[in-house]
């Protein structure tokens, strides 16, 4: 057989096999969604169901009280709120403001940009407990400790997502540009009519990363916040572990549950539009 | 498009509108003269105990007017710690607060706390002090000064599992008095199938075996660091036989895990997987409420003598604010401290009740009645000595766990490894 015809056949092989696609495709779902399981299945056992010399999926009597005990140790009502208002402002107002700077480095020349884009670089790459004692300064002479905007506040500008929608930007051809200002389309509206579009799957990729990263931070919301009105969904789940005795695994869980759910929620409701938008690559005429 | 612009700002301008609503504590000072004292708990035990501090601090509350305390609980030890220094540093402290230990000298070089010598003093017509178990005193001076006042505290002890020992033939309720008897008994506990291992002998726990290792240096006659935390011992023949122990039990003989967490230890022993367990007093409550099998505590085996390290945290008043703030602060330590609460306390957390006199209250006499599993802890206080403490205790600690992890794996011989020991932390004391 010569080389093409082999690799013909090895193609008509992978194809006609659905079959060992899926299979491989689920035991990778499998792997990946057994530790989510494994959390439902603690969070509804007693205490002294949890340990057994041989791990038990079915938790069996269920323990909905796990559920009731965790709302009543802390307000996790109330972190809720507060983490959706903090993780949302953060992301619109970075949404602005890393498009515009991306904006302004991928395509406008100025003196200086360079220097200025290195800068954000740099920004990158401090540890973000070095910030901490400036930004918890600033924050105190603007009074604003112990509020949500305190937790927002430092994440407004993102040298990450600056730099992360810049390459997005630059790989728009020039031909475009010139094409889309001959047509009037100049500026800022060549940016919300030609380049956002174009970049949405990095968008979606930025604010999922935001999202994310924001959702699960701890050590900030800990150190600028006291009350627990205003403190975020991760402190509450703090409460369950325990540096001198280890968690409390039932109640860890079932917080862990209702802490994930959201994300998880949005992420089912969106997937399409997730993965449609990694999809739509490349240029449409 | 214009009309979307419009929808999307004013979305964003709400969202921030929401988000700048100030809430800040100290606001609201109006009516009187009401002391508002900002307090920094952190959570060390399972259990709800931040509901515990809220009852505590609303009673005092009730009790005093013209103070109020707000408790805001803060993490672990290490991020309280991370926040009160960020806090102190902004010229913005706590009030009264709680951080581990170990942490004194860091907070004295720090110039954050005041002695609290002429406040303990007079304190309950002078007995006040004295009440106090010696042993969780001794992390409290320094330089000759009473800084902080013992609050939630423990120390390590052993647990063992009854039912294990019947099945290997053991006597059920004599757990091992020494470092040979227990070396002994966990190579008979000790289950392997082929070469995998069932169930471990004894496991000392990881994460905090830096806490474990100085016990088991003091149960062998020596120490690690002086009480001033300026000279650094961990190169006596003491030290490297108590390490090399250490490598008996988990590298040569194979008889106990040589890497486990703090956390997931616990668990192992209720799972029946291993029959040795070497942990704080603080998991008594978890695992009897747990574990489905006869269990007992006893005091850590000796080699030279019975020994165990004090832990956990104190409380402490910030130096950075007005007088009457402080002593409003003590007022409410003094009160959190007192016999009574003391007890209380200790009933509610499973922490030792950090006041001899405790013990003679009722609600405690019928508490460890119910399980007298509770006194073994106390009871080895008097064996017990100070944690080690000195500035930058982190790191040292570190330091510490990543040798004892290289010489429990047979990378390393004990002496050379507490050899490293010595020479990095003489550097990061002499800075």
């Amino acid at each position: 057989m010569s080389w093409v015809a082999r690799r013909a056949a090895w193609r008509r092989r992978l194809r006609l096999n659905p079959l060992a696609t899926h299979l491989v495709v689920g035991l990778v779902a499998l792997v990946t969604v057994t530790p989510y399981l494994w959390l439902l299945s603690t969070s509804l056992k007693f205490k002294t169901e949890l340990f057994t010399p041989t791990p038990r999926w079915i938790p069996w009597p269920i323990n909905w009280g796990n559920y009731a005990e965790m709302f009543d140790r802390a307000p996790f009502g109330v972190f809720l709120t507060n983490t959706v208002i903090v993780v949302c402002g953060i992301l619109a107002v970075q949404l602005v403001t890393v498009t515009l700077a991306a904006y302004v480095f991928a395509r406008r020349r100025f003196r200086g940009s360079n220097v200025l884009f290195m800068l954000f670089l740099v920004q990158m790459m401090i540890p973000i407990h070095a910030t901490f004692l400036p930004n918890f300064l600033t924050l105190r002479s603007l009074d604003l400790l112990n509020t949500r905007m305190a937790m927002m506040l430092p994440f407004f500008a993102s040298g990450y997502g600056t730099f992360l929608l810049r390459q997005a930007f630059k790989q728009v051809p020039r031909e475009l540009e010139d094409a889309a200002v001959i047509d009037g389309c100049g500026g800022p509206r060549f940016l919300w009519h030609v380049l956002i579009p174009l970049a949405r799957p990095t968008l979606v990729a930025f604010g999922l990363i935001s999202l994310v990263s924001h959702w699960n931070d701890y050590l900030w919301p800990l150190i600028v916040t006291d009350t627990p009105d205003v403190r975020t969904l991760t402190i509450g789940l703090g409460m369950f572990v325990q540096q001198e005795s280890g968690a409390d695994w039932t109640l860890l869980m079932a917080a862990t549950v209702f802490v994930t759910a959201p994300l998880l929620l949005i992420f089912l409701v969106f997937q399409r539009k997730f993965i449609e938008s990694f999809m739509f690559s490349g240029l449409k005429g | 498009m214009q009309r979307r612009w419009r929808v999307w700002l004013m979305s964003l301008a709400v969202i921030l509108a929401l988000a700048a609503f100030p809430l800040v504590t100290s606001e609201a000072q109006a009516p009187g003269k009401l002391i508002r004292l900002t307090f920094y708990y952190p959570v060390g035990v399972a259990g709800p105990l931040a509901k515990v501090i809220g009852d505590m601090t609303d009673k005092f509350n009730k009790e005093n007017p013209g103070l109020e305390v707000v408790p805001v609980y803060s993490g672990d030890y290490d991020p309280t710690l991370q926040k009160v220094q960020t806090s102190v540093m902004a010229g913005n402290p706590p009030d009264i607060f709680i951080v581990e230990i170990s942490e004194l000298p860091t907070l004295v070089a720090m110039n954050a706390i005041i002695p609290l010598d002429d406040y303990v003093k007079k304190a309950e017509g002078g007995k006040y002090w004295d009440d106090f178990f010696p042993a969780f005193r001794e992390n409290s001076i320094l330089r000759g000064k009473i800084w902080w006042i013992p609050f939630q505290r423990s120390t390590p002890v052993l647990y063992w599992n009854k039912e294990l020992f019947k099945k290997a033939g053991l006597d059920p309720e004599k757990p091992p008095q020494t470092w040979a008897e227990l070396k002994d008994m966990a190579k008979k506990l000790t289950v392997r199938e082929g070469n995998e291992v069932k169930q471990w002998g004894v496991t000392v726990s990881g994460g905090w075996n830096d806490w474990l290792f100085e016990g088991f240096v003091r149960q062998n006659g020596s120490w690690l660091i002086n009480p001033e935390g300026t000279k650094a011992n961990f190169t006596s023949k003491e030290a490297e036989e108590a390490l090399d122990f250490w490598v008996d039990l988990m590298y040569r003989e194979k008889v106990g895990p040589p890497h486990s967490t703090w956390g997931s230890t616990p668990p192992d022993f209720v799972a029946q997987r291993t029959a040795l367990l070497y942990h704080s007093t603080g998991i008594l409550t978890f695992l009897r409420n747990s574990a489905k099998f006869d269990f007992g505590v006893a005091f850590m085996p000796r080699n030279k003598t019975f020994g165990a390290e004090v832990g956990g945290g104190n409380l402490a008043i910030s130096r950075k604010i007005p007088k009457e703030r402080q002593d409003a602060a003590w007022k409410f330590i003094e009160w959190m401290t007192s016999s009574e609460n003391a007890a209380l306390w200790s009933i509610a957390s499973g922490y030792i009740a950090t006041r001899q006199s405790s013990y003679t209250l009722p609600a405690m006499k019928e508490f460890v009645a119910k399980d007298p599993r509770y006194l073994v802890a106390r009871e080895q206080l008097r064996y017990a000595s100070g944690k080690m403490m000195a500035p930058n205790f982190q790191k040292i600690r570190e330091i510490l766990k990543r040798q004892l992890d290289d010489a429990v794996d047979g990378k390393l011989p004990p002496a050379a490894a507490l050899a490293q020991v010595q020479q990095q932390v003489e550097a990061v004391i002499k800075r």
